[in-house]
């Protein structure tokens, strides 16, 4: 298949897509229009659109509330998954640590870490403090238990294969556990992004000045619905965009779920033992005329 | 969404060993409290924040039994959260179960079905509560929108799990539409179901609370809210831990339903389902 061939395809799949969406839109556009639904309560798709340019371009507000919203989610969530993490690993190394901690794990999972909004603003003030705060507690659990499963997933075989070739304790934590962990890490860690974003919108609903969860709160509460679900739609992207950073890291770092990946690290490192002289040239000679054998016969 | 495993630490069957087990749970129990209390009453902590636990005992006793002002509240975010649940996570189940025995609307929801995922969706409160207004309909709807969307998706994530050779097999030996979905789609898709109801759960209480956050009278969020504004912490606290009473109760709730429903998933249960209908076997014959 060609590249144009390639474009083409491409268009055709998202043809219906398009067609759908503007239909979806037009419709609700003449809803609102014609006094379907009360416009006051629905905004119409033409109204929430130029609030977006709005926020965006004229005015260009929204940008600073967005790094703010976006800072606090980014750092509260840094110190919860180094939280999670480390825990995660003390109580995977040590089985006496995990036995007397994890019943306050559990006691702080059964609370609706929301609820602790009121306290946590008594504790960090109304600044960015309180929202980082509120973003690390609600996104420490779930990390915390996906890495803790996967650091104590064990396979019976492989831990054999590494005691039989001698692996010390460091080897096999860093050599085994670590990667085997990893795929369940990241859907921890994936959980906790999108849940630290929570954090910080709703710390920001209670007390703020300046973040997207204020500006959705001021909004709604002026009754200007358009721009309040122009902010709503920021939020999904922000949510998405995080979302697909998690996505792309864990694309990177467990490269070996996915075939193009585990194909391009494999020959990156038979390259580098070639280059270092550990195994003769030869050995992709000999793969060559394999791989060319049935051509000749 | 992927499930979580909360089991943090396997069972011991030795009795003796858990006796002891427990007892040592205890002693680190009593002593955090200890510290905690001698530390607030030596004045290393600032008892305005770190209010001590013979206070937020007493706080329980006050707000439990001497005022006995929480039942009130905390019978509002019940009925909010329960509510709020069966209704979203009817809508929701419901909602997959049409998607997903339908592959032409299938594949065009999909793109939108994400963007929602990835909306917080407790962000949507302050729109809905404006357009609802502050009464108790708006948070039903909010818990009912939270509590939406992992049915849903975890419902259509089981529709489409299921096994093509067994629908093959189904189509094969000429059962209908409905029978394959009454005894191929259903069971197979059950447990990733309640996967998403236990989600769902979860979330629902949150939900109720930011809503209650954002503007109510009553409520436990309205408590504590209150509570921690007139800075009087022990109550906060003592509320907060009622709230974490009640999510682990509504966590086990779900559990032991979990176990009814998906009985083929847990050994016990199973056993037991099979030894009825042994005897009912039995019986007939």
């Amino acid at each position: 298949m060609t590249s144009s061939d390639r474009i083409l395809h491409v268009v055709l799949r998202a043809l219906p897509h398009l067609a759908i969406f503007t239909a979806v839109i037009l419709l609700w556009e003449l809803a609102v229009t014609r006094a379907w639904v009360d416009p006051f309560l629905i905004p119409p798709p033409s109204r929430v659109s130029a609030s977006f340019l709005r926020l965006y371009v004229t005015e260009g507000t929204i940008w600073w509330h967005l790094f703010v919203t976006m800072l606090e989610a980014v750092i509260g969530f840094l110190i919860g998954a180094s939280a999670g993490i480390a825990l995660a690993v003390a109580s995977s190394v040590h089985e006496g640590f995990r036995r007397y901690v994890s019943p306050y794990a559990v006691v702080l999972n059964v609370t609706p870490g929301l609820a602790l909004t009121p306290l946590v603003i008594a504790w960090f003030g109304f600044d960015w403090g309180s929202k980082i705060a509120l973003a690390a507690i609600i996104c420490f659990f779930p990390i915390f238990v996906n890495t803790l499963a996967g650091l104590t997933r064990r396979d019976a075989d492989r831990e054999e294969l590494f005691a039989s070739l001698g692996a010390g304790p460091a080897d096999l934590f860093w050599k085994l556990r670590v990667p085997a962990a990893l795929p369940l890490a990241f859907a921890g860690l994936k959980i906790g992004m999108t849940t630290a974003l929570i954090g910080a919108v709703v710390a920001e609903f209670a007390q703020a000045t300046e973040g997207v969860g204020i500006l959705l709160q001021r909004y709604s509460f002026v009754l200007d619905m358009a721009t309040a679900v122009a902010v709503l739609l920021t939020m999904s992207l922000m949510g998405l965009t995080l979302y697909t950073l998690m996505e792309i890291l864990d694309d990177r770092l467990v490269f070996w779920r996915r075939d193009a990946g585990l194909a391009r690290a494999s020959e990156h490192r038979r390259r580098a033992w070639v280059r270092d002289g550990h195994v003769p040239n030869e050995g992709t000679a000999v793969l060559n005329t394999n791989a060319t054998g049935g051509h000749k016969t | 969404m992927a499930a979580i495993d909360t089991s943090l630490a396997p069972p011991t069957t030795d009795a003796n060993l858990r006796r002891r087990r427990l007892a040592t749970h205890l002693g680190i129990f009593l002593a955090l409290m200890l510290t905690w209390e001698t530390a607030a009453r030596l004045g290393w902590t600032n008892p305005l924040f770190m209010p001590q636990p013979s206070q937020i005992l007493n706080s329980f006793w006050v707000i439990f039994v001497g005022t006995g002002n929480v039942w009130r509240h905390l019978y509002v975010t019940l009925t909010e959260v329960f509510a709020g649940f069966i209704a979203g996570s009817v809508l929701g189940v419901g909602l997959a179960i049409i998607v997903g025995l339908n592959p032409l609307v299938r594949r065009f929801l999909q793109p939108y079905v994400i963007v929602l995922e990835a909306t917080p969706r407790i962000a949507v409160a302050p729109l809905i509560i404006a357009a609802l207004g502050f009464g108790f309909q708006s948070k039903i709807a909010i818990v009912m929108l939270v509590c939406f969307f992992a049915p849903f998706v975890n419902t259509l994530a089981g529709m489409l799990s299921v096994n093509r050779d067994g629908i093959e097999l189904f189509r094969s030996i000429g059962a209908s539409k409905w029978q394959t979905f009454r005894k191929l789609m259903l069971p197979e898709a059950l447990p990733t179901v309640m996967a998403g109801l236990r989600l769902a759960m979860a979330s629902a209480l949150s939900g109720a609370l930011v809503a209650e956050f954002i503007s109510a009278n009553e409520g436990m969020m309205v408590l504590i809210d209150r509570y921690t504004g007139s800075l009087n912490m022990p109550s906060a606290f003592a509320s907060l831990l009622t709230l974490t009473a009640l999510g682990f109760l509504i966590f086990k709730g779900m559990e032991l339903l979990d176990e009814f429903i998906v009985f083929w998933r847990h050994e016990s249960r199973l056993a037991a389902a099979s030894r009825k209908r042994a005897r009912a076997w039995e019986a007939a014959r």
